[in-house]
């Protein structure tokens, strides 16, 4: 029996309708985190005004404050998990696309995908060993490198990517002048590739402005110092929000949901540059 | 009768000058595998100084392969062995440090390659700057123009210099690449299938450039086109299947092939 041209048309509208609905209830909890976020962190942001950014925590019971230093140290966090990661990770990226038949790069890609998907609260753990107990106190430093850590795979795998995903004609044509390996890399195919590289320091820089783990362990917190140095412990908005949570005061929770939309648009801020930018790369 | 003897009169003179004259380009008993897969087979050529000489067949004969293992550019490639010898000017390229021979021996692709997120400028000085083949940017900017105007681009971009390369025509581009292997002063050019992409326009552009570029160096140009090799080369070698079937003068094997499989392939009843 052959189905008729009615039955399968019938079909057809069928299905599109099933992946339709399908798709949509896989983005509607997206939507309502969104939404439940701007809902609940709408009010709290215009009824602490410009406080709620510069100001510090208020106590318990009363008011809202500010949460000016878990602002100040996810940037501060951030910029030096940037420092200590983007180098060693474009860097290996650069030698895992090089050398990808030799052994070291064979394995360099296989344990990057492998770090990519590695419980960071690991990580966390690792850095308290060998930072914090040694040092004895929560730093920045610990969590910064904890962020690092986190970083460097997505960084070094888009780096990889990139450089892999230039036609060879460019490649061969600037050996062919005579290049040396280095200046190859580093003055031609570095440049062509720079757009997914980029890509990746911001899809790196999103994942840990927003990690909560790496930093339980490391960081330690901070709500009314701003910046003690290097060495002491800094706040950041996603461990602070953690931190509100657990406490049982009214107004750490509404302060949690501000600090949640702040930190929203701070990871849509970095995020849709990126998807902006990765339409325009083409070869 | 008294044809015939003139032919190989001239044949055997041709040949003899080919012999006498200095050469740019010598293999011998050049073997190339990729993996497994024999592609050039005990290839002995001797190509002379300041000719174009043109490497013709059908597509996957070897030529482009080949005229890789000329500047080294194959061993890019891991799976790619090279046995016998290639020697520049009478150097063995195995002997040299790959930059020096790639410096001696220029490049231009089948594909334009002009760096595309450079200016037409950094294109063409690139290979300068980073070779640290100039002194100053005033001498660099000479040389630019200086090589600009041999691959006959200067009118067309002198003034957009700083304009994106990706911005050109692909005959265009193709000049650029011409005028950036130019400026490093090499002494042989390889043009692997340089006009094969392009309009016949810029392909006429292309080849009067290739005349006027063989009175200071030497070009070795791969085609597939007979017609091209006839139109440009003094001399031609034809490969098949990997084996250097014949090679001779242009004007001797156009006329006159002493191969049968040359003869096939001239009149277009192979390939």
């Amino acid at each position: 029996m052959v189905d008729s041209l009615k039955v399968r048309l019938f079909k057809e509208k069928l299905f599109l309708i099933g992946i339709a609905v399908l798709t949509i209830s896989t983005v509607l909890p997206l939507f309502h985190i969104m939404f439940s976020i701007a809902a609940n962190g709408i009010p709290v942001l215009l009824k602490g005004g410009w406080d709620f950014i510069t100001g510090t925590l208020a106590p318990p019971g009363g008011g809202l404050g500010g949460i000016g230093p878990a602002i100040v140290g996810t940037f501060i966090l951030t910029v030096l998990a940037s420092l200590m990661g983007l180098p060693v990770a474009v860097l290996t990226g650069i030698y895992a696309a090089e050398y990808p038949n030799s052994l070291i790069g064979r394995a360099t890609k296989t344990l990057l995908m492998v770090m990519m998907e590695f419980p960071t609260i690991l990580v966390g753990l690792f850095v308290m060993d060998i930072v914090v107990l040694p040092m004895g106190s929560y730093s920045a430093i610990a969590g910064a490198l904890s962020l690092a850590i986190v970083m460097m795979p997505y960084v070094a795998v888009y780096t990889d990517e990139a450089l892999r995903n230039i036609p060879p004609k460019y490649r061969e044509g600037a050996f062919a002048l005579g290049l040396t390996r280095f200046k190859v890399v580093f003055r031609v195919l570095i440049g062509l590739a720079r757009k997914g590289i980029m890509t990746g320091i911001l899809i790196g820089i999103a994942k840990v402005a927003g990690e909560t783990a790496p930093l339980l362990f490391t960081a330690g917190g901070a709500t009314r110092v701003y910046f003690a140095g290097l060495n002491r412990p800094v706040g950041a908005i996603p461990l602070l929000i953690y931190q509100l949570v657990q406490q049982p005061y009214t107004n750490y929770h509404e302060i949690a949901w501000g600090a949640s939309l702040l930190l929203m648009l701070i990871f849509l801020a970095i995020f849709l540059p990126i998807r902006l930018s990765l339409k325009e790369v083409k070869l | 009768m008294i044809l015939a003897e003139k032919d190989r009169k001239s044949e055997e003179d041709a040949l003899e000058k080919m012999a006498k004259m200095r050469h740019a380009i010598e293999t011998i008993d050049l073997n190339i595998y990729y993996g497994d897969h024999h592609v050039i087979k005990g290839v002995n050529l001797a190509i002379p100084e300041k000719v174009v000489f043109a490497i013709m067949g059908p597509s996957g004969c070897g030529k482009s392969t080949m005229l890789r293992a000329f500047n080294r550019l194959l061993e890019l490639n891991e799976s790619t062995r090279v046995e016998g010898d290639v020697k520049v000017f009478g150097k063995s390229i195995f002997k040299m440090n790959p930059i020096e021979v790639r410096r001696t021996v220029g490049m231009v692709f089948q594909h334009p390659n002009p760096f595309p997120h450079m200016s037409i400028y950094d294109n063409v000085a690139l290979g300068l700057k980073l070779n640290k083949l100039v002194k100053d940017r005033k001498e660099l900017d000479r040389i630019v123009e200086w090589a600009l105007r041999k691959a006959a681009l200067w009118e067309e971009v002198e003034n957009k210099l700083h304009k994106p390369a990706s911005a050109l025509s692909g005959g265009q581009q193709q000049r650029l690449c011409i005028a950036r292997v130019v400026a490093m002063k090499p002494k042989v050019i390889l043009m692997d299938e340089p006009t094969s992409n392009l309009d016949p326009i810029s392909t006429k552009k292309i080849e009067e450039l290739i005349y006027e570029l063989k009175k200071e160096l030497t070009v070795v140009i791969v085609t597939h086109s007979p017609a091209q090799a006839a139109r440009v080369s003094d001399y031609v070698a034809f490969l098949y299947l990997g084996k250097l079937v014949e090679v001779g003068s242009t004007v001797d094997m156009f006329e006159n092939p002493k191969e049968k499989l040359t003869e096939e392939y001239l009149t277009g009843r192979m390939g």
